[in-house]
């Protein structure tokens, strides 16, 4: 659009009435600068309106202009402290709560080193625990593969010890392997002693009872001393701990060896 | 009437006592605009306190390159107007033209303080209800052809002729007071 355009479009009283868009606004802006003509032109509108404005004023009550002083000059004390108390307070603000950030951070992870370091005493001693347990089931592993083995050796022969009139129930069995010297009884079925009594097994070697170990109150398999030219496998109850002679009387049962 | 640049200056450097003067000169002129505009006292008196304190925030945004610095106040009460009357319950009737017609006349009847004065007088009435359509209605020149229901070239032409006349007006009144000035010394 040039000069004569501009002049002749009425565009010039829109752009004094607020009625453009932002392109149209900066393209009158930009002609403007450039032509003395068009600000003259421009000029001569705004005086019109403006004259018309000041012959059509209409006197405003004086508490408008009161208030508004009031305003600015409020604003004007108040805005220099406010900002100053706002930033300290805003500075003191974020120290205050960084502090109790980090009190908080630090009650957190001092629980949790507390809780970690006894959870950790825990599984230590459960550790320990499991270490004991698996070393009596090795132990029993150990025992149990001994006796099994014995007992699977083809050379083992087996005795089933009966009880007799005074303990009917009893049922020793007999392990014995002569060619690997060793005893192991399954004591199983022995009827329970009370504790002033102990099982106790005797050899019969060439006519004499020969001590082959008292039998304990715990395990089922338990190894006893081999006796050599032992003709037959005796079981007598005797006080707690054993016995150096056999109490015959108080013998439960017997087998000969084959 | 003033375009001071003095005193816009120092209102732009947030001179309290510039701010008064600049109050002082143009308060009327703008009431007048937004009382046109709302019909309504209490709205408007609250509409020019918003209007001069945007005026007081935003006068380093003020530009002496393009416009006069009433423009400028102008057209910042026109919106603050504008802005109150397109809000949703104003909506229908300032959408329905007819309605805002006729709320008009009703007003014009009872608030006597609302009639134009001046120059504006010696135009021709269709000059007349161009200029204030625009100028205090506050309507578009697309809204305001639309309402007095002629073409948009001819409304144009009504507000270049409109504009014209009061500006010879205006000088003849300057010259006739250079005269008298002339006379009396």
């Amino acid at each position: 659009m040039d000069q004569v355009q501009i002049l002749n479009s009425g565009i010039l009283e829109q752009y004094v009435l607020g009625e453009l868009n932002m392109s149209e606004r900066q393209r009158i802006e930009s002609a403007i600068s450039q032509f003395p003509e068009l600000r003259s032109a421009l000029e001569e509108i705004e005086i019109s309106f403006e004259k018309l404005a000041l012959e059509n004023a209409i006197t405003a009550p004086s508490s408008v202009k009161a208030h508004l002083l009031e305003n600015i000059q409020q604003a004007d004390a108040k805005t220099p402290v406010v900002e100053n108390s706002f930033i300290k307070n805003n500075y003191l603000n974020i120290a205050a709560s960084a502090a109790a950030i980090l009190c908080v951070a630090c009650i957190y992870l001092y629980t949790q080193l507390n809780s970690s370091s006894s959870a950790l005493e825990m599984a230590d001693k459960q550790n320990e625990e499991l270490k004991g347990d698996f070393e009596d089931l090795n132990e029993q592993l150990v025992e149990t593969n001994k006796w099994f083995s014995t007992v699977n050796d083809p050379d083992t022969e087996k005795y089933v010890l009966k009880g007799n009139a005074l303990s009917p129930t009893a049922v020793v069995i007999g392990y014995v392997n002569n060619i690997k010297r060793t005893v192991w009884v399954n004591t199983e079925q022995l009827p329970q002693l009370d504790d002033e009594h102990d099982y106790q097994m005797w050899a019969d070697v060439d006519g004499a009872m020969v001590d082959m170990g008292v039998i304990g109150k715990s395990g089922n398999m338990i190894a006893l001393d081999y006796k050599n030219n032992a003709t037959s496998l005796n079981v007598t109850i005797e006080p707690a701990g054993g016995n150096d002679h056999p109490t015959v009387s108080q013998l439960v049962t017997t087998i000969f060896l084959r | 009437m003033t375009n001071d640049k003095a005193l816009i200056l120092r209102l732009q450097n947030q001179d309290e006592n510039a701010f008064s003067d600049v109050y002082d000169y143009y308060s009327d002129a703008l009431y007048g605009v937004i009382l046109r505009m709302c019909k309504d006292e209490e709205i408007s008196q609250n509409l020019l306190q918003d209007t001069f304190m945007t005026i007081w925030d935003k006068a380093h945004s003020y530009d002496f390159e393009k416009g006069r610095f009433y423009t400028w106040a102008y057209r910042i009460a026109k919106n603050k107007a504008l802005n109150f009357l397109r809000k949703p319950d104003d909506l229908i009737q300032a959408e329905d033209l007819s309605v805002y017609e006729n709320r008009q006349e009703e007003e014009k009847a009872s608030i006597d303080v609302l009639k134009l004065n001046g120059n504006i007088k010696n135009l021709e009435p269709h000059h007349q209800e161009a200029i204030k359509l625009v100028y205090y209605n506050g309507l578009t020149h697309r809204e305001a052809h639309e309402e007095m229901d002629v073409p948009l070239g001819t409304f144009k032409s009504y507000i270049k002729q409109a504009l014209k006349i009061l500006q010879q007006s205006y000088l003849k009144f300057i010259s006739f007071w250079a005269i008298l000035i002339e006379l009396t010394k």
